[in-house]
C-alpha cells in the first residue's frame, strides 16, 4: 500500500524511499487522510518522524531513563562489523565479498543508512522475517500436522513483508484465516493448534500480543491479573473453527483445510472433530464431565463484547478489529519488543512474548516512544527496522549477553543464526545452489537440505537466546555431514574452493577471500600467520586449504552474528 | 553467557553440607591437588563416591500421548467404563493386567505397577514436562529434565558416549538441558535402525586431528571478546565430539553387531529396535536412555488403536527386562514405563477416551524396586484414586531413591534462584522394601 506524505512537492512512495527519507534528518512526516482507508486513526497528536530523528529520540530517550552518562555504553562497531550483521539481520544471508569490498572504499557518511534502506528492498528480506515468523508460530504447533502450512506460510509472509503491508493488516488476516492449508498461508497461525480452542487463544493472544493468558486456562493467573473467566472469554471468539480433511469425489484425500463451522458440510467432506459445539464453555473444574459455563466472546483487554450466537467469521473479524486497534496497547508494543530484541539482541521485556500486564519493561519510555511513532506510521515494518537500526542502540559493538544487574542497550548483543540464516551463509560462502523446496512438503518424505539442517539447528525465537546453545549433533552436522565435505573440497573446478585455487597462486590471497567468503572481514594478523604456517607445514597444498575451509566454517564466529 | 557462568559458580552444598560431587572433584582436581592440599589418597578416597555410582543406569520408556489405564495396567473388564479391554493373570498371583500385554504379564515378578499416580495437568505439552522434568513448566525457570540431572549426577565421565541419550521421532515437551546447559541436553536419534547421522568421518583420523588443532589455534588468534564464552562452549562440544565419534563405543550404535537370538527376543519395529539399542548403550556406560513409542492419544478408536501399540511394546518391553536380567545389569538399572497422563473413563461417542491427569499408571521396575507389587488402587469406575495416592513428586523421589541421586541438591538457575532436583514429595518406600 502506497503512503503519501505532507510536506513535500511530490507525494512519494514510502515503500520505495526509505533510504532517502532515512536522511533526510530533523525532517517531520504527518500522515495525509486517506479517503479510502476505514482504518482507525492513530492516536490523533502524535506527529509521525522520520527513521533517523525516531532513532535519535530513541537514543536520547535511553540515555534519559536507562544509560546515563555516555562512558558505559559500547562505540560504535567498525564497518565490517556493521555490514555482516545488517545483511544477516535483514535479509539473514552473507555479504558477497565484492558488497564487502564496495562498502568498504564507500566513503560517503551515511552509507549505514544507505545500506539499510537498500537491504529492505530485497526480496529476501521478506523471505527471512516470514522464516522467523513460522519458527515463532511452528515450534508451538500442537500437532504435527500443521507443518504441511509451513510453506505457504513462508510465501504469504514473504509476500506481505515485501510489498510492507501493515503490521495490522498481516495480523488480521492471520486471525480471520481460512480455506486450504496449503494454499493459505495465513491460516498457519490458528492451523499450528488445530482446531484446539484454548490453545488457539492462547497463542493468537502470546504471538500478537505477547500476553501469556493462558495460565489463566484452570486458575486466576497466578503472576498476572487476568481472570480464569478472562481467558475462556477469549476463547469464546473461536469455538466454531476447526480443521477438516478435504476429500475429493474418488474420497481420496488431499489435504486440510481450516473452516467455519457452522458453514454447510458438503457431500464428501467430514468434520475432523465433532466433539466442540458452537459455542465455547469454561469447564467446571470440579465436575470435569459436566458441561461448564456458556462463555460470550469478551475482548479481555478493553473489556468489549459480543453476544453468543454470532458466525465464526464476524467473530474473528470483531477480535480482529480489537486486537489491531490503537487502543490496545500490546499489539504495537509485542512486534516491535521481538525484532528490537532480535536487532539489538535483548528485548525491552524478557521473556520476549511475556509483556504483561505486571511485567518490567527495562525502558518504558523509549518503548511508548516506539510504540506511538509505529502507530502514527500505520504499523510500518519497514519503518520500525529502518528506525531501529539507525539508533546507536542498535550500531553499538557487542559486548557478552549482560550479567542480570547489568544495564540493558549498552551494548548490542552477539546472536547466534537461526537456521535458515545458517543455511544461507553455508550456502552463500560455499556456493552451494539452494536446491528448490517442495512445494507440498509431507510427513514421511526426505527433508530438503535446508530442512534438515533446521532439524539440527533450529530454535525456538521466543525462547531466551542465553539458553539456545551448541549440542553434538550440531558440532556433527559440521564437522563430518558428507554433502557439507563435498562442496569443501577443492579438487577440479566444481567448488568454490576448487575455482579460487585455480584463479590464485598465491596462498594469502587465497586465505583472505576464504576469511571474506565465510567471516566477511579479513584475517588478522596471526590468522593469517597460522594458516600460512599450515599450508607450509603440509606438503598437499589443495588439502591443507581444504582444512582451512574446514575449520572456517567450523568456527565459533561462523555461528553467530556480532 | 550468563546460564554458564551461574552454572560453574553456584555453590551448592547438599543437605549433608557438602559440596557437590562435581564441583568438588573439579576444584580439587585444579586448585588444591596442584596447592598440595589434598594427598592422593584424599583424592582416591573422594572419587570412590564417585565410583559407586558407576553403572546405574536408567531407561525411560515414553509412552507420548498418555497410555490409558484401562487398556494397560489396570483394566476393570466389570465395569462399563472398561470397555471391550479384558484382564489376564499374570506371572505374580493376584495381579492382572490388559490383555495387550501377555508378555509383559510374564515378568510381572520383576515389576512394579503405581496404579494411584495423579496430576492436575491434562494438556500434553504441560503434562509431558512435568513428566519429564518433575517441574510444571513456567516461563522464568528452564527445568532440566530427569535424564540431564542422572547425567549430571551419575553420569560416567569415562564414558565417552554421550550420557543421555533420546531415541526416535521427536519427542515434544521432553525437556532438555534446561538450568544445567546444553552440554546435558539429551543426544537424539531419530531412528535406533540407522547409525547417528554425520558420525562417519570424512577424511582420515590424522587429517581430522590436524583440522581439529588448526581449528583451535584460528579460535585462540581470532580471540574475540565479544564471543569469549561461546568461544569456549564451542571448543568444549567440539572436544566432546571428536572423543565420542573416534571411540570404539560407537559400536554400540550398531544393531547388526547383537546376535540374530537376540534381536528376534526383541520382536520387529522401531521401538523394539530402540529398547534393544537402550541396552547395548547403557552396557556402554550410557547413563540414562529414553525410548519413544507415539501415538498413545487415543481420542478415537481407542481399542483398535491401543491394541496396536501394545503389540509394538509388549514383546520389546518383556525382552528388555529378560535381557537386563540375564546380563546381570537390571540390579542397576532402573526401567520406567510411563506417559504424560492418564485418559478419561467415560468412552467417549468416537469409540475414544480423552486427557486424564486424575488417575493413571506407572509401571517400575530393577535397580532396587521390588517386582511383583502393585501400589495404590483407583475406584471400581476407575475415576478416582481410592488408595496410597502418588503424586509426580513422589514419583521422581522415587527415581532418586532408585538411582542414588541426592534430590534435595539444588541448582542455580539464572537469575540465582536455587531449584531442588525434586522439590517436594516422598520416595514411594514399600517399592523398595
Amino acid at each position: 500500500m502506497t503512503r503519501t506524505l505532507h510536506g513535500h512537492p511530490t507525494h512519494i512512495a514510502w515503500t520505495t524511499t526509505c533510504t532517502l527519507l532515512a536522511l533526510v534528518i530533523g525532517a517531520k512526516c504527518t500522515r495525509a487522510a486517506e479517503a479510502t482507508s476505514e482504518r482507525p486513526d492513530p492516536i490523533a497528536d502524535v506527529a509521525p518522524l522520520y527513521p533517523a530523528e525516531a532513532a535519535a529520540r530513541i537514543d536520547s530517550s535511553l540515555r534519559a531513563e536507562l544509560l546515563g552518562d555516555a562512558d558505559a555504553t559500547a562505540p560504535r562497531c567498525d564497518d565490517e562489523t556493521f555490514l555482516r550483521r545488517a545483511w544477516l539481520d535483514v535479509v539473514g544471508d552473507l555479504p558477497s565479498p565484492e558488497a564487502i569490498t564496495e562498502f568498504a572504499f564507500d566513503p560517503s557518511s551515511d552509507k549505514r543508512a544507505a545500506l539499510i534502506g537498500r537491504l529492505l528492498t530485497d526480496e529476501q528480506y521478506g523471505q527471512n522475517w516470514a522464516r522467523y515468523w513460522r519458527d515463532v508460530v511452528m515450534y508451538r504447533r500442537s500437532d504435527e500436522r500443521a507443518l504441511l502450512t509451513s510453506s505457504a506460510m513462508v510465501v504469504f509472509l514473504t509476500e506481505e513483508f515485501n510489498k510492507n503491508t501493515p503490521w495490522d493488516e498481516i495480523a488480521r488476516e492471520m486471525i480471520t484465516a481460512q480455506g486450504n492449508l496449503l494454499e493459505n498461508g495465513a491460516a498457519g497461525l490458528i492451523a499450528a493448534q488445530w482446531g484446539e480452542i484454548p490453545e488457539t487463544a492462547a497463542e493468537v493472544s502470546r504471538v500478537l500480543m505477547g500476553v501469556q493468558i493462558q495460565c489463566a486456562q484452570c486458575h486466576d493467573h497466578p503472576t498476572d491479573r487476568w481472570k480464569r473467566d478472562q481467558f475462556h472469554e477469549l476463547a469464546a471468539f473461536f469455538p466454531r473453527i476447526a480443521i477438516r480433511r478435504i476429500v475429493n469425489d474418488n474420497g481420496g484425500r488431499r489435504g486440510f483445510e481450516l473452516i467455519s463451522r457452522e458453514r454447510v458440510r458438503r457431500r464428501g467432506r467430514q468434520p475432523i472433530d465433532d466433539r466442540q459445539g458452537p459455542e465455547h464453555f469454561m469447564p467446571d473444574l470440579d465436575d470435569p464431565a459436566a458441561r461448564g459455563t456458556l462463555m460470550e466472546p469478551v475482548f479481555f483487554v478493553t473489556g468489549e463484547e459480543m453476544s453468543t450466537g454470532i458466525s465464526d467469521r464476524d467473530r474473528r473479524e470483531q477480535l480482529a478489529d480489537w486486537m489491531t486497534s490503537p487502543t490496545n496497547p500490546w499489539f504495537a508494543k509485542a512486534v516491535i519488543n521481538r525484532i528490537w530484541a532480535e536487532l539489538v539482541g535483548e528485548g525491552f521485556y524478557e521473556p520476549i512474548d511475556d509483556l504483561g500486564p505486571d511485567r518490567e519493561c527495562s525502558a518504558p519510555a523509549t518503548m511508548e516512544l516506539l510504540a506511538e511513532q509505529f502507530v502514527a506510521h500505520n504499523h510500518d515494518l519497514k519503518w520500525l527496522f529502518t528506525t531501529i537500526m539507525l539508533t546507536d542502540a542498535y550500531q553499538r559493538q557487542s559486548q557478552p549477553r549482560r550479567h542480570y544487574d547489568e544495564t540493558p542497550f549498552a551494548a548490542n548483543c552477539p546472536q547466534r543464526l537461526r537456521a535458515d540464516q545458517l543455511f544461507n551463509s553455508l550456502t552463500a560462502a560455499l556456493e552451494i545452489p539452494d536446491s528448490q523446496e517442495p512445494q507440498r512438503p509431507q510427513r514421511g518424505r526426505p527433508r530438503s537440505p535446508r530442512g534438515a539442517l533446521a532439524a539440527v539447528f533450529g530454535y525456538d525465537p521466543s525462547e531466551p537466546r542465553d539458553e539456545i546453545a551448541g549440542a553434538i549433533d550440531q558440532a556433527l552436522l559440521l564437522m563430518n555431514s558428507p554433502q557439507l565435505s563435498l562442496a569443501m573440497e577443492a579438487r577440479g573446478s566444481r567448488t568454490m574452493l576448487g575455482r579460487l585455487i585455480s584463479e590464485m597462486d598465491d596462498n594469502q590471497d587465497v586465505v583472505v577471500e576464504l576469511y571474506l567468503r565465510c567471516l566477511a572481514r579479513e584475517p588478522n594478523h596471526g590468522e593469517l600467520r597460522t594458516c600460512l604456517k599450515y599450508i607450509r607445514d603440509n606438503d598437499n597444498r589443495v588439502e591443507a586449504l581444504e582444512d582451512i575451509l574446514w575449520a572456517l566454517v567450523n568456527s565459533t564466529e561462523f555461528l553467530y552474528r556480532k | 553467557m550468563s546460564s554458564t557462568f551461574y552454572r560453574r559458580t553456584r555453590v551448592s552444598m547438599g543437605r549433608h553440607g557438602v559440596w557437590r560431587r562435581r564441583d568438588f572433584l573439579r576444584g580439587v582436581s585444579t586448585a588444591a591437588m596442584a596447592a598440595g592440599a589434598l594427598s592422593w589418597s584424599d583424592v582416591m578416597a573422594l572419587e570412590s563416591a564417585r565410583l559407586r555410582q558407576r553403572g546405574k543406569a536408567c531407561i525411560l520408556l515414553w509412552m507420548q500421548g498418555g497410555p490409558s489405564p484401562f487398556e494397560t495396567f489396570s483394566p476393570k473388564p466389570g465395569h462399563e467404563n472398561g470397555g471391550e479391554t479384558e484382564a489376564i493373570d499374570t506371572n505374580v498371583p493376584g495381579i492382572q493386567i490388559a490383555d495387550r500385554f501377555p508378555e509383559v504379564a510374564q515378568v510381572m515378578d520383576r515389576l512394579a505397577i503405581i496404579r494411584s499416580m495423579n496430576s492436575k495437568e491434562g494438556n500434553h505439552q504441560r503434562a509431558s514436562f512435568l513428566l519429564h522434568t518433575g517441574y510444571a513448566p513456567t516461563a522464568s525457570v528452564k527445568h532440566p529434565t530427569f535424564g540431564a540431572i542422572a547425567a549430571n549426577e551419575i553420569g560416567d565421565a569415562a564414558c565417552e558416549l554421550p550420557a543421555f541419550v533420546r531415541i526416535g521421532r521427536r519427542i515434544p515437551n521432553a525437556g532438555g538441558g534446561g538450568l544445567l546447559g546444553a552440554e546435558y541436553d539429551p543426544f537424539v536419534l531419530d531412528r535406533a535402525t540407522e547409525p547417528p547421522a554425520n558420525t562417519a568421518l570424512t577424511t582420515d583420523d590424522a587429517r581430522f586431528r590436524r583440522r581439529l588443532g588448526l581449528l583451535d589455534r584460528l579460535e585462540e588468534q581470532a580471540d574475540d571478546e565479544r564471543i569469549r564464552q561461546q568461544v569456549a562452549d564451542h571448543q568444549k562440544l567440539y572436544q566432546q565430539t571428536a572423543k565420542m565419534i573416534t571411540s570404539r563405543d560407537m559400536q554400540a550404535f550398531d544393531l547388526s553387531r547383537e546376535p540374530e537370538n537376540v534381536r528376534q527376543q526383541y520382536g520387529e519395529g522401531e521401538f523394539a529396535a530402540g529398547c534393544l539399542l537402550a541396552r547395548r548403550l547403557v552396557e556402554s556406560g550410557v547413563t540414562f536412555v529414553e525410548v519413544g513409542s507415539t501415538g498413545w492419544d487415543t481420542h478415537a478408536d481407542n481399542f483398535p488403536r491401543t491394541k496396536e501399540l501394545a503389540g509394538q511394546v509388549d514383546q520389546p518391553y518383556a525382552a528388555l527386562i529378560r535381557d537386563l536380567e540375564r546380563r546381570g545389569m537390571l540390579d542397576s538399572t532402573l526401567v520406567v514405563w510411563m506417559g504424560e497422563f492418564g485418559r478419561t473413563p467415560r468412552i467417549n461417542p468416537r469409540g475414544g477416551r480423552d486427557h486424564y491427569p486424575r488417575a493413571f499408571n506407572v509401571v517400575l521396575g530393577g535397580c532396587g524396586i521390588r517386582g511383583g507389587q502393585v501400589v495404590g488402587a483407583t475406584d471400581e469406575s476407575g475415576a478416582d484414586v481410592a488408595e496410597r495416592p502418588v503424586t509426580v513428586h513422589d514419583l521422581f523421589q522415587t527415581f532418586c531413591t532408585s538411582l542414588d541421586i541426592d534430590s534435595s541438591i539444588e541448582n542455580m538457575s539464572p537469575i540465582g534462584r536455587p531449584i531442588r532436583i525434586v522439590e517436594d514429595g516422598e520416595p514411594v518406600s514399600e517399592l523398595f522394601s
